[in-house]
């Protein structure tokens, strides 16, 4: 009871003493206290609606000094940040300035900076915690077969190479439609086909054979998902490589407008130039078809032959008809 | 006589027709009245005055000096080649910044800043410390677990607290 009327005392005097600007803030403190009083002594719960008038009822906690102050020279970083996380200014002892400076001023200060918290750090990645990184992977880890060495024998040991792409993105899907595409590459020199084989292969094949390297591509992606793609993609293969072997009844009619290459003999080329040979009775006479063999050996008309195969073959560049003139001349004495 | 009658007949009817529309213009007409344009940005831009009110950085920097000022309050890959969601992400965006602003109302000392990291969400938010901590740490556990609900992704909150605003300048 002595205590209760203190309390009033108090808050009376509190009153008193104030000035009249804070009337207000008093009176409610003496409410309050005298509600405080009141509810110690009895019952009477008056509860007391929180919010203004919780001034007096809990100390507003007092925010302790920053961790900084309290970080050892050599304590553990990679304790501190061990994630990817954002700027923390309270956690980070480095004295950072970020922003444009003020007229006559300094860029301001790390302690409520929004623009270091934007932008992506990377203090959880020191050369300490990553050497912990690796720790913790190497058991995980084999190492690479001593015997494949170099480049060529990896392309021996494993000819062909299968290449596919994983996306990653910033949402809340992982899905990602072009991660089905299937890239698979050989080199047909690998396979032991003959030449009508080779032949075929490449007429089947078209334009996924790159001449110059002699590298087979196949790219699949019609089917949804990455796996489906990669076996068909070998079953290609199989099929290609098996296909080009079959001789199939129809291809005795492969005609001269068909062949992938220019073969000189039983040409017109060579026709005329026999022809023309004969006329200008170059050798004695004889019977025919030993004539034109004899005429066929001769070193001019090898040479003949080889300088148009390559033009033929290879197109029309300066040497290949340089090549086709001097043949020319020498064959007709010119 | 019927011909004269009609003649007369059709000059009242003109005459009523004029008066009428003449009627019409005086009491109905409208027009439309324009005024100049004035070709000012006003994009998010506080105007100066008299020099009592306290500027954020984020605040005090007109939006044509991201990219030379400011950073990005949001970042994600959306927006390179190639890569689809750009809308989703942004509506999102929208969405979790009207969220936390509703959730900690009155303590955001300044804009919040969404980081997406793989399918993780991180929202970066410095707070007033206006409320006591286990009702900061009650909303952020709420707003951390209603908003992975909502998006179906791990959704966290990096939450540092100040006393008061960083104040930039006073405009």
């Amino acid at each position: 009871m002595a205590s209760l009327i203190r309390n009033v005392f108090l808050s009376l005097g509190r009153t008193n003493v104030c000035g009249l600007g804070i009337k207000e803030t008093t009176n409610r403190v003496t409410y309050a206290t005298a509600l405080f009083a009141n509810s110690t002594s009895g019952n009477k719960g008056l509860p007391d609606r929180g919010g203004r008038g919780s001034v007096g009822r809990r100390p507003r906690r007092e925010p302790g000094e920053p961790r900084t102050e309290k970080m050892p020279l050599d304590q553990d970083w990679t304790s501190v940040y061990p994630s990817a996380t954002s700027f923390k200014s309270n956690a980070v002892p480095l004295p950072v300035r970020m922003g444009y400076p003020v007229k006559r001023g300094v860029p301001p200060e790390k302690k409520g900076n929004l623009e270091l918290v934007k932008i992506p750090n990377f203090l959880h990645l020191t050369p300490a915690a990553i050497k912990k990184h690796c720790e913790a992977l190497k058991p995980f880890c084999t190492e690479w077969p001593s015997a494949l060495d170099t480049d060529a024998k990896c392309d021996e040991h494993f000819p062909i190479k299968v290449e596919s792409t994983d996306y990653v993105c910033a949402g809340p899907s992982v899905r990602n439609p072009s991660a089905r595409i299937v890239h698979l590459k050989v080199k047909l020199s690998r396979f032991n086909l003959n030449d009508h084989a080779r032949k075929k292969m490449l007429k089947l094949v078209g334009e996924r054979y790159c001449k110059d390297s002699d590298i087979l591509s196949i790219t699949t992606d019609s089917c949804p998902l990455r796996q489906q793609n990669y076996e068909y993609a070998k079953y290609l293969l199989t099929v290609l490589y098996h296909e080009s072997w079959k001789i199939e009844a129809w291809e005795a009619e492969k005609t001269a407008a068909d062949m992938e290459e220019y073969s000189w003999e039983d040409s017109l080329s060579q026709k005329n130039m026999l022809d023309t040979l004969l006329r200008m009775k170059v050798a004695g006479e004889g019977e025919d078809a030993d004539v034109r063999k004899q005429l066929l050996e001769r070193k001019e008309v090898q040479d003949y032959k080889d300088s148009v195969v390559r033009l033929k073959n290879e197109g029309a560049s300066e040497s290949s008809m340089l090549q086709y003139k001097e043949a020319v001349r020498k064959v007709l004495n010119v | 006589m019927a011909a004269s009658l009609s003649s007369s007949g059709s000059a009242r009817l003109m005459t009523a027709l004029a008066r009428s529309s003449m009627l019409h213009n005086s009491f109905e007409s409208r027009s439309l009245h324009v005024t100049a344009v004035c070709c000012k940005n006003r994009a998010a831009r506080i105007r100066i005055g008299k020099g009592d009110r306290p500027l954020t950085y984020e605040q005090a920097h007109h939006p044509h000096q991201i990219a030379h000022r400011k950073g990005w309050l949001s970042q994600h890959t959306s927006n390179l080649k190639g890569v689809e969601g750009a809308a989703e992400r942004t509506v999102e965006d929208v969405f979790i910044r009207r969220f936390m602003f509703g959730t900690f109302h009155g303590c955001l000392a300044n804009e919040v800043v969404i980081k997406r990291r793989g399918n993780m969400l991180v929202v970066c938010a410095l707070m007033l410390q206006k409320l006591p901590p286990q009702k900061f740490y009650f909303l952020i556990g709420y707003s951390e677990s209603l908003l992975s609900h909502f998006y179906k992704c791990p959704v966290k909150l990096d939450i540092q607290t100040l006393q008061d605003k960083a104040v930039y300048k006073y405009l």
